[in-house]
């Protein structure tokens, strides 16, 4: 055995066990089971996540008895879930308020590429407040940030390896992302059911060629890529994920499914299914969305709803694309539904510059990016893509679709129509729509 | 004690540094033969990494496999049995899957099928080229009313035997698997993967390497041979295999898989070693044991190797924690230009199509150095009663350091080393009929640097 720490306290515990042998001398130091102090003073983190159960709202109509709509739902709504919420800023009081009011898709959130000329340390505090709905359940909550690349255990949120989140507790995550692209995070604790429930967001990481307006003249970009070919001046967020709606009524209703019977009913962008996915972006602080879409909150720390849907109250995300003709507009997919997607933009072409946080580059710096109208996505994969906004033609905006070409992920289980994973991209004439203040901002 | 026919002892024929390769010597035999000897040796195989089985005779570029169909069953995560067929090594006994052929670019390999399943069986080895059957070009065989009964010349029900040969032309991975009612027999186990290696050190490679580092042609797909490590993924329909058991029928229809395997195991028995004694017929672990790669030393340190072959009936989307691999070939070609052009691509997502082989050349390393002395994580710890603590979690951040757990936790962990796990990311499929957190689940174990206390 290596220690490379002078022997602990913790050690202490093998002499009262008495199982196991220990090498060197030890005093008694008092009690086990404190906390260590770390050497460096951990500052506020950039953000503060919490988990929690809740409740969406997926189309009624047609029911899926007796699963679909849950009777149990608290009208408007009709889904129960697993989530996140953003937690940055509130107070304890609010926090705690909190609990079974989760969210879904999670939080958006986004950070620098880690500059060694500038060092700073990415924190993400995590706690777990419990399932109001479920008070027999003690399930602990982790946050995996899924892709993140030598990550050591502690920091991976796989809890076999490491640790995990007890209710009522916190702990910090520290990142220093160095490889910028688009990433997701989910809960890993009994991944299979956190997962679906709805634990889960997209994460993507700025480059440090950011600012950089030789390139590109709005100086934003995917990947440091020296030539300005993943340029954008519009970003839009497109994260996959499913809705299997006998495993969610379970969870509610103290049963467990047979997840090898596992299918899709809904299937989500942003945790919206079309025409919701078009509905407006809850209500965001601008100035407070530094590191995550920062969504109004009440004086209970409640998400403030997006105008005129207070059933979307906590599905806050939109997935509508405004776009000026003649920009360039970036989409960062990622998929954590547990099939693959097809996402297919009628109309326009894509190029995919990235995938799974890597930009298309061979090792000799071979261009291996690509135009296409569909990109097939798998759980747990990223695709970035730009496209250029056509030419405007006609009055008002011309629209073009983004759907799952697997149609049987395109509705919402209702004869005739569009639903599911599925969303619009409305080009105004140059000048039409006001630049972003955050990714997903509609520019109105 | 054959009828004038030489006995010939496989010798290995990998690369292996560090591990012994599996050796399995199989017996020279000829297809008219009527009885069959033993394997005549069978060393140890490696505890983990890829188990060879190497052929014999015919001198040193023309392997001679014998592949025997049997029946048998296998143990699966939620203590169910599964009844399966297979490809045995030789004439040995049952396994799941079928041995992991190794054989050199360039060989002429040769592989006698031997069937004692009560209806015909083959193989096909997709990915090779100009493959014979009994030294005639291999062919479907028509049913004679404009349908085929399976997609190669067969060995006939009940002792049949055929010997299929090819050239191994290119390097890279490759499944074989049974052309004969593909949709049941696939199914129901007789697959394996063959394993072409570069036959010398491709233009440019490093001096002093050994083709066997190299997964390809080329100076740029080197690793470690000693963390190469193969992901073989399949699933499971109990009821198709209870019907074949009882020799009733099946409903392709209602195919419905329930159980998702790795290296024909579920976890946790996927992270136990080669050859584990509790699981007599399921020889192949999948746990990827690797040191911490020494970015300080890249030109000495070479990353590891995983081979991932899907036999399923849809797209595994297999994601290894921690590390992008790269992606250097698919379905035994590297991924290059017509003019050289490295076209290699770095995954987290290993989205691996049915009937595909991906090459993946991965490495780990704590990319912040941390260290509880110099450089410690920048948080406080919080104490253990506040955290739920892994099985796998040595109860300290840093690798290296093992801390003693609450009274009450147990641990697995051996002496600080870390454990990422890499795992189907269509998390229904990490389930065995209603146990969840198992199917095809693995880790990659990151073992302190030596000297260690690992054992």
């Amino acid at each position: 055995m290596i220690l490379k720490q002078p022997f602990s306290r913790r050690e202490l515990l093998k002499f009262a066990g008495g199982a196991v042998a220990v090498v060197g001398t030890v005093t008694w130091a008092g009690n086990v089971l404190l906390p260590e102090a770390a050497v460096a003073a951990p500052g506020d983190p950039d953000l503060y996540l919490a988990g929690t159960d809740g409740w969406i709202f997926l189309p009624k109509t047609p029911a899926i008895p007796p699963f679909h709509p849950d009777v149990l739902a608290p009208d408007p709504f009709t889904t129960y879930i697993f989530g996140f919420r953003n937690v940055t800023g509130l107070s304890d009081i609010q926090r705690s308020n909190q609990k079974n009011k989760a969210q879904h898709s999670a939080p958006l959130f986004w950070a620098n590429q880690f500059d060694p000329a500038h060092p700073a340390d990415f924190k993400v505090q995590l706690t777990n407040l419990g399932l109001a709905l479920r008070p027999d359940l003690f399930d602990a909550h982790t946050l995996h940030w899924h892709g993140f690349r030598n990550v050591i255990p502690f920091f991976d949120g796989e809890p076999t390896g490491s640790v995990a989140v007890p209710t009522g507790r916190i702990f910090t995550y520290v990142y220093r992302p160095r490889e910028p692209g688009t990433y997701m995070f989910h809960c890993h604790v009994e991944d299979v059911e956190h997962v679906h429930m709805g634990m889960t967001g997209l994460v993507f990481v700025r480059p440090l060629q950011d600012g950089n307006t030789s390139l590109y003249p709005s100086g934003k970009y995917m990947y440091n890529d020296g030539n300005g070919s993943t340029g954008f001046d519009r970003e839009f967020a497109m994260f996959l994920s499913e809705v299997w709606a006998e495993s969610h009524w379970a969870d509610a209703h103290i049963q467990l499914p047979e997840w090898s019977d596992y299918r899709a009913d809904f299937s989500l962008l942003n945790g919206r299914v079309y025409p919701d996915t078009i509905a407006p972006n809850a209500p965001i602080v601008a100035g407070q969305s530094i590191h995550a879409l920062a969504v109004e909150t009440d004086a209970n720390g409640d998400l403030v709803a997006p105008a005129g849907h207070p059933e979307l109250q906590y599905q806050p995300h939109s997935s509508l694309v405004n776009c000026n003709a003649g920009e360039k507009v970036a989409l960062r997919f990622a998929n954590l539904g547990f099939r693959e997607q097809a996402m297919t933009l009628a109309g326009i072409r894509m190029r995919v510059v990235g995938r799974d946080a890597t930009p298309m580059r061979g090792r000799d710096g071979t261009d291996t990016s690509y135009e296409t109208e569909t990109i097939n996505i798998g759980p747990g994969e990223s695709f970035d893509v730009v496209f250029t906004a056509p030419a405007h033609s006609g009055s008002g905006y011309d629209t073009y679709m983004l759907y799952n070409r697997n149609y049987l992920r395109a509705n919402n289980l209702a004869p005739g129509g569009f639903g599911g994973q599925a969303t619009e991209i409305r080009v105004y004439a140059p000048g039409g729509v006001a630049p972003q203040a955050y990714p997903n901002d509609w520019g109105v | 004690m054959m009828r004038g026919n030489a006995v010939m002892h496989g010798k290995t024929r990998t690369r292996s540094l560090r591990r012994p390769a599996l050796l399995v010597a199989l017996t020279l035999v000829w297809a008219t033969m009527a009885t069959f000897t033993p394997a005549a040796t069978a060393e140890t195989p490696p505890r983990v990494g890829i188990a060879c089985t190497t052929g014999v005779g015919g001198g040193a570029t023309s392997p001679i496999f014998n592949l025997t169909t049997k029946t048998g069953y296998i143990s699966l995560p939620d203590g169910n049995t599964a009844f399966m067929w297979g490809y045995s090594s030789g004439f040995g006994a049952f396994q799941h899957p079928g041995p992991v052929l190794c054989v050199n670019a360039g060989d002429t390999v040769t592989v006698i099928l031997h069937n004692t399943l009560p209806e015909a069986a083959s193989i096909v080895f997709p990915g090779q080229a100009n493959v014979l059957a009994n030294g005639t070009p291999a062919q479907p065989q028509p049913t004679g009313a404009g349908a085929i009964t399976s997609l190669t010349n067969t060995a006939a029900a009940g002792g049949g035997t055929i010997t299929y040969s090819f050239l191994a032309a290119n390097p890279g991975t490759f499944l074989y698997e049974s052309g004969t009612n593909p949709e049941k027999q696939v199914r129901m186990g007789l697959f394996g993967a063959l394993i072409v290696r570069p036959s010398a050190v491709p233009t440019g490679g490093a001096a002093g390497s050994t083709a066997g580092e190299y997964a390809y042609n080329r100076a740029d797909s080197r690793f470690n041979p000693s963390e190469e490590f193969m992901v073989l993924l399949s699933e499971i329909d109990p009821y198709q295999h209870q019907a074949v058991e009882g020799g009733k029928a099946f409903n392709m229809n209602n195919y419905h898989p329930r159980y998702w395997l790795i290296n024909g195991r579920g976890f946790p028995d996927s992270i136990a070693d080669n050859g584990a004694s509790w699981l007599p017929s399921q020889p192949y672990g999948a746990l990827a044991q690797v040191g911490e790669f020494d970015r300080a030393a890249a030109t000495a340190d070479q990353p590891g190797m995983a081979r991932y072959l899907n036999v399923g009936t849809e797209d595994y989307p297999f994601h290894p924690h921690g590390n992008n691999g790269l992606v250097v070939g698919r379905d035994g070609r590297p991924l290059e230009g017509t003019g050289g052009e490295d076209l290699s691509f770095e995954k987290f997502a290993i989205n691996i199509g049915p009937g595909q082989t991906w090459d993946v050349i991965f490495k780990w390393y704590d990319a912040e150095g941390y260290d509880p002395v110099t450089n410690p994580v920048p948080v406080t710890v919080p104490q253990m009663a506040n955290q739920e603590i892994g099985v796998f979690y040595s109860g300290s951040p840093y690798l290296g350091t093992k801390e003693t757990l609450p009274p009450g936790i147990q641990s697995v962990n051996q002496c600080g080393e870390y454990y990422i796990i890499s795992h189907n990311h269509a998390l229904f499929q990490i389930t065995s009929w209603g146990t969840n957190m198992t199917g095809p689940i693995t880790y990659m174990r990151i073992d302190p640097p030596t000297p260690n206390n690992c054992g």
